[in-house]
């Protein structure tokens, strides 16, 4: 009985847990790209934040780590077309540059400081 | 400074201008004198400008005059950012730090069909191309992200259409035939303004505001 309550319990406390969107990925911020550069260019995040590009260009963009970043911790995400986007979780510690492969003088850079994520604010996506 | 390169074409265009208003698409010199004209006017003279320094830039180099191409070639990156400075002037210093790498993009397309036809480079010439058809829907992109009343697909067909004239000017150019290479030049830039006009009337339409008076 006891052990039905306890596997009871963590089965509310998980599906409380995703009814409020929690998950181990921390929602976090947007890089809007726009008019061909990405807003912020420059974003500073804590580990394990997941960051969305959303694209508010009428034409296909990528976001794309560029050559130089360990191929481990590299990304290649296509944004197709206006109103696409695109989600990356980091991880790891680092800075990550990355750049539109298609229009390669686009460029934008995620820092990813170790420390604990921030709460998540008004203007994040889960 | 400006380049003298760009004074020359540009003291071009204004002798052209007072004594054929039509030629730099003002209708009456006189008009001039309001806001919206004067936006169309500075729109037709710096884009007719890129033309004329580009032809400079590429007959220089097809004629294996190198002075001559770095001087050109200078005088024509002058010409892009004073072409960013006036989008700028509209839209911001973003917009102007977006568009200036956009710009030089397609000039280093032509860059590369010019080598591509120079070094008989099929290949070469044939992805240029592609690259500058491909370019008019970038274009075309980042105007109608800065203004809604310039359709994407529009743009991208004035590009195109711009790309193909540019394309006879550096053919006839190669082939050393320079009655044909200025005819092309004169037909290149005189289709401009079909690109100036509308980009003034729609910034116009965007901010009436900023274009009373």
């Amino acid at each position: 009985m006891r052990r039905r309550l306890t596997v009871g319990m963590l089965a509310l406390i998980a599906t409380m847990a995703a009814a409020r969107g929690l998950s181990a990925d921390v929602a976090g911020p947007v890089v809007n790209v726009r008019l061909f550069q990405y807003h912020p260019q420059v974003l500073t995040v804590a580990t394990a934040t997941r960051v969305v590009w959303t694209n508010d260009d009428d034409i296909v963009h990528t976001v794309t780590t560029i050559p130089g970043v360990a191929a481990e911790r590299g990304f290649a995400r296509t944004l197709d077309g206006k109103g696409a986007s695109t989600a990356v979780t980091f991880a790891e510690p680092g800075v990550y540059p990355y750049a539109c492969e298609r229009h390669p003088h686009m460029r934008g850079e995620v820092r990813v400081e170790a420390r604990e994520p921030d709460a998540p604010t008004k203007g994040d996506r889960p | 400074m400006i380049h003298p390169f760009r004074t020359l074409v540009a003291a071009a265009l204004m002798t052209a201008s007072l004594l054929n208003p039509g030629v730099v698409g003002v209708a009456d010199a006189s008009a001039a004198s309001t806001k919206a004209a004067g936006l169309r006017a500075t729109l037709n003279t710096l884009l007719q400008e890129h033309v004329y320094l580009a032809a400079a830039a590429t007959g220089a180099a097809l004629g294996g005059r190198d002075d001559e191409f770095k001087a050109a070639a200078s005088a024509l990156d002058g010409n892009s950012v004073a072409i960013g400075q006036a989008i700028g002037s509209v839209y911001g210093a973003d917009a102007e730090k977006a568009f200036l790498p956009l710009w030089r993009r397609h000039i280093g397309f032509a860059v590369d069909y010019t080598v591509g036809v120079a070094t008989k480079d099929t290949a070469k010439a044939e992805k240029a191309v592609n690259d500058l058809i491909e370019y008019g829907a970038d274009f075309g992109a980042f105007l109608s992200a800065a203004n809604p009343n310039l359709p994407k697909g529009a743009v991208a067909e004035l590009v195109k259409h711009h790309v193909v004239t540019l394309k006879d000017v550096i053919d006839a150019q190669a082939r050393k035939d320079p009655a044909r290479a200025y005819a092309a030049i004169r037909t290149a830039a005189g289709h401009m303004q079909m690109i100036a006009d509308p980009l003034a009337d729609a910034i116009v339409a965007q901010f009436p505001d900023k274009f009373s008076g």
